[in-house]
């Protein structure tokens, strides 16, 4: 038995298997779909696989997941037609969550009264702590509690446009790019700059050009602080006499309320002297190599530690104006170097200001690096944890046509022949973000109003926004695939099935309707929750679960929950 | 048996590596395929690592109450001298860390002072994130180095327990592509149902699923969950009880060290842990001798002394460490607390540990040799001890440690000698 497995996984290390292999490996695993085995070298159109096998594939890469009847709707429309209307997001009417939206309240706060409500916060925790002399303090304030309900509400807001939107290929771009131009919620200013980056600046671009895109992320608020640009200045730069004798932000440290600023001349002198040492000292690179590295041209991208100081210096001066106080971009000449540079190649000529950071950031979006590096992330988001270097040629095509259109981009991506090639059908893992909120589609359950469903995506190891690192979460199955995050999906699975999952509601039938019988119970799951992928392991294993329960609920139950922890249901 | 798989790990691995099919994941499959339930040696090293977030004071933890600065410099939170448990005439324990004294004595606790970053961040979420992936300045590094290590050591990578970290999502520290188990409730672990009857079913008819239809990554993790149920079904974690006189205290702290040392007993083959405890971040009231701070050090002191003592004679094998981002400021604050500083201190207990000492280059408080002006200067990097940790104790190969801290150069002349060669 041991040397069948690894007979077959040597045969599966080689690029491209041949059939007898195909065969093997076939035996090894039901082949799920009603399809015969085909060539490699095929389908350059969805024509090789039925229309409903196609509109799965298609709710699956491109959606959340299809909702009860969703396949046989699409399958209907022509799945070239219902991805052709996706990819005009606008154009589709989404009123049920328009309506939905209103309860989050999160969406009437501008950072600046996200800002003012964060530094009331933290000066009634100081003041406690200090009338509390030390000891211990757990009392929550209602302000404490109104700044976390928003936070709560901030992340399940993205699940429940995840789960409700008819924009869905939208709702899978903006995911994409919030990883891709991560920003990590927590840290300090970030956590009232975040939501304001989220509707302002990402989910407006995420189909539009990749430049405007690019340059809406390096002025937001929230990426100049969460890569610390706003503070980068030129060596030797004094901010003007109104800026010097501010202290450093709150969320930094914390000046004493009680005597600030001081009265006694020495000591203010002495508050200036710190305050200037405090200020920032020089360049920060921290954002110039992320924007090469992750954002743009891509860790291969051949630039030099030259060029990311190079791109540092440009970038001086761009900054926040009162960052605690939710501020807007601001660029501060007096911070800026203003001296010649060179960045790959090109030179940046001495003497200008914030133009030559558009320019650099409009030279980075055209570069070719920039788009094999993007659409190579594409690629891997869409056709395979592994992309296929033609899916990657064809993207990076289309955006040279189309001047870096994100939506040409995808449109080529998804209608090439890799994404509709077999081998990468239902070959990806679902990340526990899209895990839940198929889940909470496929048995049409509605998320309420708490933030507990978001949180249930955070147990499972994807705390919306909260991702430390600028890389963004990751699209391989090796990062959610380990035995702790699987048995989390099977209990959240079991509980979402019996109702029990906090932060949804289910309806008591989930479309089972009448049916008695173990098996047709099973053929039911099978065609409403798998849309038929159920294999025949997963038939025998269920039918013979239900064989001895006598209540026909608790059997709906036990089978909706099998299917949604087993292991068809976590692929896409 | 083992010999054979490793064997092959290592030549058939490397050339299916070559064929873009992931050794790692072979060798998981391979693990999958051979005997369930084998008892692991129990001589294998362990190394139990413990954060302290918030950036500790590791001039109160670690008390210079020999240097005259450290009180001129504190009037109101300085520990008094008087108060001090004495090390060596010049350190002394915070008192609220009596317990760890015995274990000072007994020469298996050593204390690296001056210890820190090369980065000068003072943010917490930062320098955590530097000291977690092991790439101090490098923000864009995927995993942590104990996943690197977890990732170059192969060779004990034949059990789900391996390296288990204690809380509700996997750390920074242990993320990455060698396996790794975020436990948050051991006696919660596994498939929840409303009765034992229930679970035990459905974990079968899961298990059943799984067995027939999952494939690749899916079908091994399946397996190590629920080789992981069922090893912890026998170690029966409802049953536990702590050896005679391990008194933890109450509160999660406690409770991740009593099961990581139940674990650790349990021979289920754990070689790295990690848990972590937070409200070290003592800007206001931070308290001398009582107060709020040692009040934290009371429960983490306790914790220690009750996790070696329920180990007992296991200690020989098994190296504690504490660490923590920064430390903070050598001056107090307007608020009788201190600010985010540089340096700080990290204990490291166990039986291969050459305790009984103060370890690292201890700079001073002068203001000359402050760093910045005002905090305590670095004199060992943590990655000098930290790679000493894994080469000494955990037996990492000399050649594996760059690839574990990459853009350094481990060099045995620099560790600060916490274990006996």
């Amino acid at each position: 038995m041991k040397y069948r497995i690894l007979g077959c996984l040597l045969l599966l290390g080689i690029g491209s298997p041949p059939m007898t292999a195909r065969r093997v490996v076939g035996a090894q695993h039901a082949a799920p779909l009603n399809m015969t085995v085909t060539s490699l070298r095929d389908t350059s159109s969805p024509s090789a696989l039925s229309p409903r096998d196609s509109a799965l594939h298609a709710l699956n890469r491109l959606a959340y997941g299809p909702r009860p009847g969703e396949v046989d709707r699409v399958a209907a429309e022509g799945v070239m037609h219902w991805i052709d209307r996706q990819l005009t997001p606008g154009k589709i009417d989404d009123g049920a969550l328009a309506r939905r939206e209103r309860d989050f309240r999160i969406l009437d706060y501008d950072r600046g009264d996200l800002a003012g409500m964060y530094a009331e916060v933290q000066r009634e925790r100081r003041e406690r702590k200090l009338a509390a002399n030390g000891a211990a303090d757990t009392t929550v304030t209602p302000r404490d509690q109104t700044a976390r309900r928003l936070a709560g509400q901030f992340q399940e807001l993205a699940v429940v446009r995840a789960a409700l939107s008819e924009r869905q290929l939208y709702e899978v771009m903006v995911d994409f790019w919030t990883n891709h131009f991560n920003v990590y919620f927590g840290k300090g200013a970030d956590r009232f700059l975040t939501p304001d980056y989220i509707e302002r600046t990402i989910r407006p671009n995420a189909m539009g050009h990749f430049e405007e895109l690019l340059i809406a992320t390096a002025e937001s608020p929230a990426m100049l602080f969460y890569l610390d640009n706003w503070e980068s200045v030129a060596p030797g730069s004094v901010p003007p006499a109104a800026m010097r004798v501010r202290a450093r932000p709150l969320f930094g440290r914390r000046p004493n309320p009680f005597s600030f600023p001081p009265r006694d001349p020495e000591q203010q002198d002495s508050m200036r002297q710190r305050a200037l040492q405090r200020a920032p000292q020089g360049i920060n690179e921290n954002y110039a190599r992320e924007l090469l590295e992750l954002h743009t041209v891509g860790v291969d991208g051949g630039y030099t530690q030259q060029d990311v100081i190079a791109v540092a210096r440009i970038l001086t001066g761009w900054s926040i104006k009162r960052p605690q106080q939710g501020g807007d971009f601001e660029f501060h000449d007096w911070a800026h170097d203003g001296g010649e540079k060179q960045v790959l190649g090109l030179r940046f000529p001495e003497g200008h200001g914030r133009d030559e950071g558009l320019r650099l950031l409009k030279m980075l979006a055209s570069l070719p690096a920039t788009m094999h590096h993007v659409s190579w992330k594409l690629c891997q988001r869409f056709v395979s944890d592994d992309p296929p270097d033609g899916c990657v040629d064809d993207a990076v095509a289309a955006w040279k046509r189309s001047n870096g259109d994100i939506r040409e981009v995808v449109r080529a991506i998804v209608t090439g022949p890799d994404f509709w090639a077999p081998r990468n059908i239902r070959a990806k893992v679902k990340t526990p973000l899209e895990f839940v909120v198929s889940a909470v589609r496929a048995v049409a359950a509605d998320p309420d109003t708490t933030p507990r469903l978001a949180q249930v995506v955070a147990r499972l190891g994807e705390p919306l926004f909260q991702h430390v690192a600028p890389d963004g979460y990751p699209e391989m199955e090796a990062a959610w695939v380990n035995s702790g995050a699987l048995l989390d999906r099977m209990n959240a699975a079991v509980a979402l099935a019996a109702g029990k999952l906090p932060g949804v509601i289910v309806t008591a039938d989930s479309g089972l309707g009448a049916a008695a019988s173990p098996d047709d119970i099973v053929a039911v799951v099978d065609r409403e929750i798998l849309d038929g992928t159920m294999s025949e392991n997963t038939k025998r294993v269920i039918t013979r679960q239900l064989a001895d329960i006598t209540d026909p609920g608790q059997a709906r139950v036990l089978a909706i929950g099998l299917a949604l922890g087993g292991p068809e249901f976590q692929r896409q | 048996m083992a010999i054979s798989r490793r064997v092959f790990v290592k030549a058939g691995g490397l050339a299916l590596f070559s064929l873009g099919l992931d050794p790692l994941f072979l060798a998981r499959a391979a693990y999958a395929a051979t005997n369930r339930l084998a008892v692991y040696p129990s001589s294998r090293p362990i190394l139990v690592c413990l954060f302290q977030r918030g950036a500790v004071d590791g001039l109160n933890m670690i008390v210079p109450h020999g240097d005259p600065s450290y009180y001129s410099e504190r009037p109101r939170i300085a520990v008094p001298a008087s108060d001090v448990v004495d090390l060596d005439g010049h350190f002394g324990l915070h008192p609220r860390l009596a317990a760890l004294k015995p274990l000072w004595d007994a020469k298996s606790l050593a204390i690296v002072h001056a210890i820190g970053s090369p980065n000068s961040t003072r943010s917490h979420f930062d320098a955590q994130d530097y000291m977690e992936s092991g790439t101090p300045g490098v923000k864009a590094t995927p995993d942590g180095w104990l996943n690197r290590y977890c990732q170059h050591d192969r060779e004990h990578q034949d059990t789900p327990f391996r390296a288990v970290a204690f809380g509700p999502q996997l750390p920074r520290i242990l993320a990455g592509t060698a396996p790794a188990l975020a436990i948050d409730d051991l006696q919660a672990f596994g498939l929840r149902a409303p009765q034992p009857a229930a679970r035990d079913r459905l974990t079968r008819a899961f298990e059943e699923l799984y067995a027939g239809s999952a494939t690749g990554l899916l079908s091994s993790s399946s397996q190590e969950a629920f080789e992981a149920v069922q090893t912890l079904r026998r170690v029966d974690p409802t049953q536990y009880q702590p050896a005679e006189g391990a008194d933890y205290p109450r509160g999660k702290l406690g409770k991740a060290m009593l099961e990581i040392a139940q674990l650790i007993k349990a021979d289920v083959g754990v070689q790295v842990a990690f848990a972590d405890v937070t409200g070290w971040d003592t800007h206001v009231n931070q308290g001398a001798g009582e107060g709020q701070l040692a009040a934290r050090l009371a429960e983490l002191g306790q914790a220690l002394a009750a996790f070696t003592h329920d180990l007992g004679e296991r200690m020989r094998d098994v190296v504690v460490l504490t660490m923590s981002e920064f430390g903070r400021t050598i001056r107090e604050n307007g608020n009788s607390g201190t600010d985010h500083g540089h340096a700080t201190a990290m204990l490291v207990l166990g039986g291969p540990v050459r305790g009984g000492r103060i370890l690292g280059r201890w700079p001073g408080l002068d203001p000359a040799d402050r760093f910045e002006g005002r905090d305590l200067a670095v004199t060992t990097d943590f990655r000098d001890l930290f790679a000493e940790l894994l080469a000494r104790h955990m037996g990492a190969p000399p050649g594996g440690l760059d690839a574990i801290f990459p853009g350094f150069t481990p060099d045995p002349t620099r560790f600060p000698g916490a274990i006996s060669v």
